[in-house]
């Protein structure tokens, strides 16, 4: 029978997700500050 | 020695999240859809045997950082070229993010299949050591305020770093280890079914696209922000 790890599945995906997601919305960010800050 | 060059800083006008890199998300989530959808679930691990299609991919797109970043830093070191160093900073960071994502990603699977989050083996550990080396990269680079300096030493502490990915990959071979010996990457024919390995495929195919996107758009980020204290 298989086992039930669905678990572990979603959770390593939502992870992943977010992980990659939040670094690109950093870049994005830091991005737009710099881009701010010229005089 | 070459003196930093302005040029390439002052092309920079947007941030760089164009359609290649949206291209990019596109067939990351792609892959995750094949890998949710149309890929069986693998009979004695259930679907935590799944997270091997992205701990893989997140590893390899982890050593195309560490490699951009060593070869970034040789430049760096021969030419002097301040953008090999604002590159191979931009890998550092990229790397970072993506050995997270597979040390995040390890234990995930590990807890279900070996019955431990952690254990340590050969391959975990080297894997654990590289992602300390890559945060203090990081942080040396926060740390020292003479550019010149700062891009020389990051420079060594990133060959150095990326002298650890040899010993990573043959590390199930060297010692004996708990963790997994290769099933695709090997001399052998790999030993996944087809259906599995296209998913394989797709999926290293697609992370390491964004991978690239990623390693551009901070370059780019880079630029923007030498640009900026030039300016300023």
């Amino acid at each position: 029978m298989t086992p039930d790890t669905g678990a572990y599945y979603y959770a390593a995906y939502a992870v992943v997700v977010a992980l990659y997601t939040g670094y690109a919305v950093s870049i994005w960010r830091r991005g737009r500050r710099a881009r701010s800050r010229r005089p | 020695m070459t003196e930093p060059s302005s040029a390439p800083a002052a092309r920079v006008t947007g941030a760089g999240f164009d359609a290649l890199f949206f291209a990019s998300v596109a067939a990351v989530m792609a892959a995750l859809a094949r890998i949710a959808f149309f890929t069986p679930i693998e009979a004695t691990q259930g679907a935590a045997q799944k997270i091997y299609y992205i701990h893989v991919p997140a590893a390899l797109s982890a050593y195309l950082a560490l490699i951009v970043m060593a070869l970034m830093s040789l430049v760096y070191l021969w030419l002097h070229d301040d953008r090999a160093d604002r590159m191979a900073e931009s890998a550092g960071e990229v790397a970072f993010v993506f050995t997270t994502a597979v040390l995040v990603t390890g234990p995930l699977w590990g807890k279900p299949v070996w019955g431990a989050w952690w254990t340590w083996d050969a391959r975990l550990s080297l894997t654990l050591f590289l992602w300390f080396i890559t945060a203090a990269y990081l942080v040396l680079r926060g740390a020292v305020d003479d550019v010149r300096m700062r891009a020389r030493y990051s420079a060594v502490l990133a060959v150095l770093a990326a002298l650890l990915i040899p010993f990573i990959h043959l590390s199930v071979y060297l010692f004996r280890t708990l963790h997994p010996m290769p099933i695709v990457l090997k001399p052998e024919l790999p030993s996944l079914p087809p259906e599995m390995l296209t998913t394989f495929a797709a999926s290293t195919l697609a992370f390491l696209f964004f991978c690239g996107m990623l390693l551009r758009v901070r370059y780019r980020l880079a630029l923007i922000r030498r640009l900026s204290e030039e300016l300023a």
